[in-house]
């Protein structure tokens, strides 16, 4: 299927700064990319300037259609949840509008499909910030672009009703007419939602693949870090990047660990060991090493980057060929070349 | 004076009224294209202009009244217009005073919309005049107090209507200027009846005002309430 937005080299500034260094992106009809990364990564700026709200300095832009974007705050103004959608749909329509019936119906349309029909009379200034979500989305929803961008849908919500609204959304967001890139914080909002993932760090895109390619297996030990995979042993000339699914408290484990910190969890505990190679995080359950105890792990997945990076507080020490992940490593384990 | 009114004081409740509704008019047709422009742009000179429109808050109206009573003196510049010691030259002079409370406080009402809702409304495709009149909308409490500043000033105001008007008996003279004679002359109770008019006409007009922007906000929110059910 031909792209409907094609982004080629963009360079774009945010004040002084440049923050986009160079983005290739493609989007397709009726697919879902979801856009993750870390805090300053770009993510917001790459989706202003998709929407043309923000002048790139260098590269392209081509538009297959029109974008509309709901941008992080759920701005709404002062008027009741149907007509704050209705005032969208006739920003969207410009000169050329529709019957002003047409536009209500297509309203609450746009409002039932978020599950928000029942705040269609509400007041904005009345709304939660769960409800307000809803009209912020049911908004964009509602003029049916042919790119759609959401930048963190569900930022500041609690988990329960975020949750809610991420079911909703993931099935009112996809339509065969239309592109959609959303920009989220969580892994599970990136599997939730998206056939495809970029994952952005300094203005770059330096994954992109499934979600279960990209978390899986990073492409490099910078995605690794922020997709999860937080500990990190020197491996002969590389490092070993694990998740703390990979590390398991086994006293009769082949390496040797001390709790350096220890955080209660609903359920376990999680740990962060020392070793002679590096650190490591795991989740173990109760009763788990108190701090300072020593104990033994077992590695049981991660993937090996060819060079190392220097890991902070560890002195130096390569795993033995007995000390290697032993199970379950088949699928993950690989080199990466950067 | 108040239970049977002569032909003096209703031509002065026409004067007055006259000025009032021509001078808060032209105000504010000038007055919100620029409070929207100071408020929404982005322009270098911007607060330049925005601390001439607060510092025309404080204009002395003797002094603009001065200026413009120059001006259209018949020697003067614009003498040829014949405004001088007419109505039109008084709201002249009194648009010229309104002016900046408009401007100044449709500014402020406009730059203290939420920032990322004006944002919102250009991701969405509005255009700049739908983008003006949405922000206008959503700051009406500050436009509708603009309205009334500058028609209370209009309505009281009496240093620059009686330099440019002359305060002339049935011609020009306004009830502020009818008080201020009546006051120079030692009618008092005359002075004190035709407060009391001025006041009750200060009073209905903000009524006035104050009804329409309810009025407004109540039509909205049940024709929306009637079509969100009508839609289910």
């Amino acid at each position: 299927m031909s792209a409907v937005l094609s982004c080629r080299s963009v360079r774009a500034r945010h004040t002084d700064a440049e923050v986009l260094h160079g983005v290739d992106l493609q989007l397709r009809r009726g697919e879902v990319v979801v856009v993750i990364g870390p805090n300053g990564a770009g993510k917001s700026t790459l989706m202003y300037a998709i929407a043309g709200l923000l002048p790139i300095t260098q590269g392209s832009i081509e538009r297959n259609g029109r974008a509309a974007a709901a941008m992080q705050s759920p701005s709404l103004a002062q008027r009741t949840a149907l007509a704050n959608v209705e005032l969208a749909i006739s920003w969207w329509e410009g000169r050329h509008r529709t019957p002003r019936a047409d536009r209500r119906v297509r309203a609450m349309e746009a409002l039932d499909a978020v599950n928000a029909a029942h705040l269609a009379d509400r007041p904005a200034r009345t709304l939660s910030g769960g409800e307000a979500r809803r009209v912020h989305l049911a908004r964009v929803l509602a003029v049916d672009p042919d790119i759609l961008l959401l930048d963190e849908p569900f930022a500041g919500l609690d988990p329960s009703t975020r949750a809610d609204l991420l079911y909703d959304a993931a099935s009112a967001i996809r339509s065969d007419r239309r592109a959609t890139l959303v920009v989220v914080h969580d892994r599970a909002e990136a599997w939730a939602l998206g056939d495809r993932v970029l994952v952005m760090t300094n203005g770059r895109i330096e994954a992109e693949g499934s979600p279960r390619e990209v978390f899986e297996r990073p492409p490099t030990e910078e995605v690794a870090e922020f997709v999860g995979f937080t500990g990190a042993l020197r491996d002969g000339d590389g490092i070993l990047r694990l998740r703390p699914a990979d590390v398991t408290v086994d006293p009769s484990g082949p390496i040797a660990a001390r709790v350096v910190r220890r955080v209660p969890l609903e359920d376990g505990v999680r740990l962060e060991l020392t070793t002679p190679s590096g650190t490591l995080v795991t989740v173990a359950p109760e009763p788990a090493p108190e701090i300072g105890a020593s104990t033994n792990v077992r590695l049981t997945g991660g993937i090996r980057f060819a060079r190392p990076a220097p890991v902070a507080g560890t002195p130096t020490g390569v795993l033995s060929g007995a000390d290697r992940p032993q199970t379950g490593t088949a699928g993950r384990q690989q080199e990466a070349d950067r | 004076m108040l239970l049977h009114p002569t032909p003096d004081l209703l031509s002065i409740l026409r004067v007055t009224l006259e000025l009032v509704f021509w001078a808060t008019l032209l105000a504010m047709l000038i007055g919100l294209p620029i409070g929207l422009a100071l408020g929404l742009g982005r322009f270098r000179t911007r607060r330049v202009w925005l601390g001439v429109a607060n510092g025309g808050l404080g204009l002395p109206p003797v002094v603009v009244g001065l200026f413009v009573a120059l001006i259209l003196f018949r020697g003067g510049p614009l003498g040829g217009l014949h405004l001088i010691y007419t109505v039109r030259g008084m709201v002249l002079a009194q648009t010229i005073l309104a002016l900046p409370i408009v401007v100044a406080l449709t500014a402020s009402s406009v730059q203290a919309i939420d920032p990322s809702l004006l944002q919102q409304a250009g991701a969405l495709g509005a255009s700049r005049w739908r983008l003006s009149v949405f922000a206008l909308r959503e700051a009406r409490t500050g436009v509708f107090v603009a309205a009334m500043a500058a028609m209370g000033a209009s309505l009281s105001e009496v240093g620059a209507v009686v330099l440019v008007g002359g305060n002339l008996e049935r011609e020009t003279r306004t009830m502020a200027g009818a008080i201020l004679t009546s006051l120079s002359g030692g009618y008092y109770a005359e002075g004190i009846a035709l407060g009391i008019i001025l006041l009750g006409l200060t009073f209905l007009l903000a009524a006035a005002l104050t009804f329409i922007q309810h009025s407004s906000k109540a039509a909205t929110a049940s024709s929306v309430r009637y079509v969100s059910s009508a839609a289910r």
